[in-house]
């Protein structure tokens, strides 16, 4: 069970990613993103092996962003009448008003859940390799990000190198943002020089075993589509009806 | 195929890059036929690797580089191949161990391979299965290749090159990363297969002196890219350095005691004292991801210690790509960045260094030994007498090396000292006072040159050999 999410073919798991956040997008009412968030969460806890203490640091930064949405709506939203429920400091909010900013945050709570799910739940190698598959991503395309993927850890390292060379020197960190920015050139120039050497040297190595960009015939890990995937997708229309027919009527 | 057809037929050929006034490889007329060992060398920017990429094809379509005269490849002119054609029966291993993936393990990299030749599905499993066993790389399979070490990248290389049923194998300075026992090691496991298969191998290489016999004909070009010699390849004596008298002063100029770093918790040094004084000049030495890097870093203040004391008379650092260091547009502004030296001072350190023609080039845009040459300037003008220089020997060309050598040898006579980390035992031989032995991040010992030669045993357990110039003296007397 704890592994269905993990199982689940990653083009298809996008698919319904994406729609499911395109259909919640036109529901105004607070209460079809408060079930489907609530229903992903639940997907989260029975479905998947997630890592609770990594995912709560992620949903912090959006957690207040949702907050903040609520406040701010509360407060600076525009007067559409109707009945004041609550009266404070010469603020008057209406029922109207904290419908629309109940209804902002938790758009915001469902739908960063929901990315966050894919994200923890998908292998990105898996990924790329299933959009080549399935959805036709150009393998040209596909094999580039899978080495800009194996490059980024080599980079990160690099630039700390560097930076730390350069301080050597006596480069002294600057106050001011905008000029440590600015100072920032003086590190990526050498290092994006290199990088261009080596994506060069990378492409002449996939060039010379035979890689011209065409598709290909066989996979030798073919990632396929099955019974799980039919289930789940199936699952998440489930989740997505209930939630927009729950907000029509609770409203 | 006929045995006499050449598997490769250069003849008059011309080429240049579209940017440059010049050929870079001048009227090249040569055959190579099946299962012969070649070796093309010649000194750096001679043209060699660009020579290799015309057998691959990779070039002249990926740099609309300039072809004149004909290139035939297996009989059938290299122009009429489509894209991709030739690299089943032609296959390639590059220098760099690190930029020739694009996958994360050694199974899907091989599969990667196979799929590029639309290997039908029921065939991948044993053609896998095989070349692993053949290459003595099954226990590597499932293994992520960026946690794997030069000389095994080196040999994945290799088995992804083998999995396509080559008939040739090209290398491209494939040991130059790798330490000398590990690059003898890859040299002999090379050798059976080459044994086994009769496969023709054409190598790109300037530091011969480790294959021994293993090549049977040698194509020498020019520095202009012509045909210098083509003749039975003879094994090649290592770089000759002229024999440096030493300089060491009574002076301290380093003393460590019981200095170690972890990162994350993770223990790269353990605790390990030693002391240089003035004009010593210091090999450290050990097998890939012992440590030697780690310690110049810690040394030099880039990695934090985690306990221990470093006193010096400042401590200088020159990676081995001196460009990272550089902060300004000239390289005059290079030195004196600092502003530690006076306008003299700065003036007489660019004329000891060579550097007052090309004082207001920029420092990118200069040779890689001239950068070298800037990056100690900036270090020397910022009154750092301790000078840590990170594998300053790899991949360079005899010239160059005996430059490094020179330029080394003049400063320690200034009373500089130097911490070098080479796999390079001739260099070593030549310049160093002393070899600073690691292994696994712990300190083995600092020798005497001399005695150190004499101890095999010693050698071996850290991956090294005895410079050949010793060697043959000791045999002699023997």
């Amino acid at each position: 069970m704890r592994n269905l999410l993990h199982d689940m073919n990653p083009s298809v798991k996008f698919i319904a990613v994406a729609l499911s956040m395109m259909t919640i997008a036109f529901f105004f009412n607070p209460w079809t993103p408060l079930i489907f968030w609530m229903g992903v969460l639940l997907f989260q806890v029975f479905l998947s092996r997630l890592n609770w203490k990594v995912w709560a640091l992620f949903m912090l930064p959006f957690t207040i962003g949702a907050f903040g949405y609520l406040w701010t709506t509360l407060l600076f939203g525009t007067e559409t009448g109707g009945q004041i429920i609550w009266s404070f400091a010469g603020l008057d909010i209406t029922a109207e008003q904290l419908e629309t900013a109940l209804s902002l945050s938790f758009r915001v709570l469902a739908f960063s859940t929901l990315s966050l799910m894919f994200a923890f739940t998908t292998d990105p190698v898996k990924f790329i390799m299933s959009l080549m598959q399935q959805l036709k991503l150009s393998p040209k395309l596909a094999y580039g990000i899978m080495v800009g993927y194996q490059f980024l850890p080599v980079m990160k390292d690099e630039f700390t190198q560097i930076q730390q060379a350069q301080r050597l020197r006596g480069a002294v960190e600057e106050k001011n943002a905008l000029k440590r920015l600015l100072d920032m050139r003086r590190v990526l120039i050498p290092m994006l020089a290199g990088a261009v050497r080596k994506a060069e040297r990378s492409a002449f190595a996939m060039e010379a075993r035979g890689f011209t960009g065409e598709a290909r015939t066989d996979y030798y890990q073919p990632i396929r589509i099955g019974r799980i995937d039919f289930w789940m997708s199936a699952l998440f229309v489930l989740l997505l009806a209930a939630s927009c027919l729950g907000g029509i009527w609770l409203s | 195929m006929p045995v006499h057809e050449p598997v490769f037929s250069l003849k008059n050929t011309h080429f240049r890059f579209p940017d440059d006034q010049e050929n870079i490889l001048k009227d090249l007329t040569f055959d190579i036929f099946p299962g012969e060992r070649a070796v093309i060398s010649g000194p750096s920017g001679c043209g060699k690797s660009t020579l290799l990429y015309l057998l691959n094809r990779l070039y002249p379509l990926n740099c609309d580089g300039i072809l004149s005269g004909s290139i035939r490849l297996f009989g059938k002119r290299a122009e009429d191949y489509a894209p991709g054609e030739i690299n089943h029966r032609v296959a390639t291993v590059f220098q760099d161990p690190d930029s020739q993936f694009c996958m994360p393990t050694v199974e899907a990299e091989l599969a990667f391979t196979l799929e590029n030749l639309h290997v039908p599905f029921k065939e991948m499993e044993s053609r896998i299965t095989d070349v692993l066993s053949l290459t003595g790389l099954t226990p590597l399979r499932h293994a992520v290749i960026q946690s794997l070490s030069g000389g095994m990248k080196q040999r994945v290389a290799t088995a992804c090159a083998l999995i396509m049923k080559p008939e040739v194998l090209l290398l491209d300075e494939p040991i130059s990363h790798l330490d000398p026992l590990t690059a003898k090691q890859f040299i002999a496991w090379l050798d059976g297969l080459q044994k086994q298969f009769g496969l023709t191998i054409v190598a790109v290489e300037h530091r011969l002196d480790l294959w021994e016999s293993f090549f049977g004909r040698d194509i020498q070009l020019d520095a202009d890219g012509h045909i210098l010699a083509d003749q039975r390849f003879a094994p090649r004596a290592s770089v000759k350095f002229p024999k440096r008298k030493t300089a060491l002063q009574t002076d301290r100029s380093l003393q460590v005691s019981g200095l170690c770093t972890s990162v994350n918790g993770k223990s790269l040094l353990h605790p390990l004292s030693f002391s240089l004084q003035r004009g010593e000049v210091t090999v450290v030495a050990g097998p890939n991801g012992s440590g030697k890097s780690t310690l110049l870093k810690t040394l030099c203040g880039i990695y934090k210690s985690s306990g221990g004391t470093v006193e010096s008379d400042g401590i200088g650092y020159v990676p081995q790509s001196p460009e990272y260091l550089f902060l300004t547009q000239r390289i005059k502004d290079e030195i004196a960045y600092s502003g530690s030296s006076s306008p003299k001072e700065i003036q007489d350190l660019m004329e000891r260094l060579r550097l007052t023609d090309i004082q207001n080039a920029h420092p990118f845009a200069v040779s890689h030994g001239q950068k070298r040459r800037v990056a100690i300037a900036a270090m020397l003008a910022d009154k750092r007498q301790v000078l840590l220089m990170d594998e300053p020997t790899s991949g360079q060309d005899a010239a160059a090396l005996q430059a490094l050598a020179q330029l080394i040898a003049e400063r320690a006579n200034e009373g500089i000292s130097f911490l070098i980390v080479t796999h390079d035992m001739e260099f070593a031989a030549a310049v160093a006072d002393f070899v600073l032995l690691i292994k696994d991040g712990s300190l083995t010992g600092k020798f005497v040159c001399e005695e150190l030669w004499a101890n095999e045993e010693l050698l071996a357990s850290h991956h090294l050999l005895a410079p050949k110039g010793v060697k043959l003296r000791a045999e002699s007397f023997a």
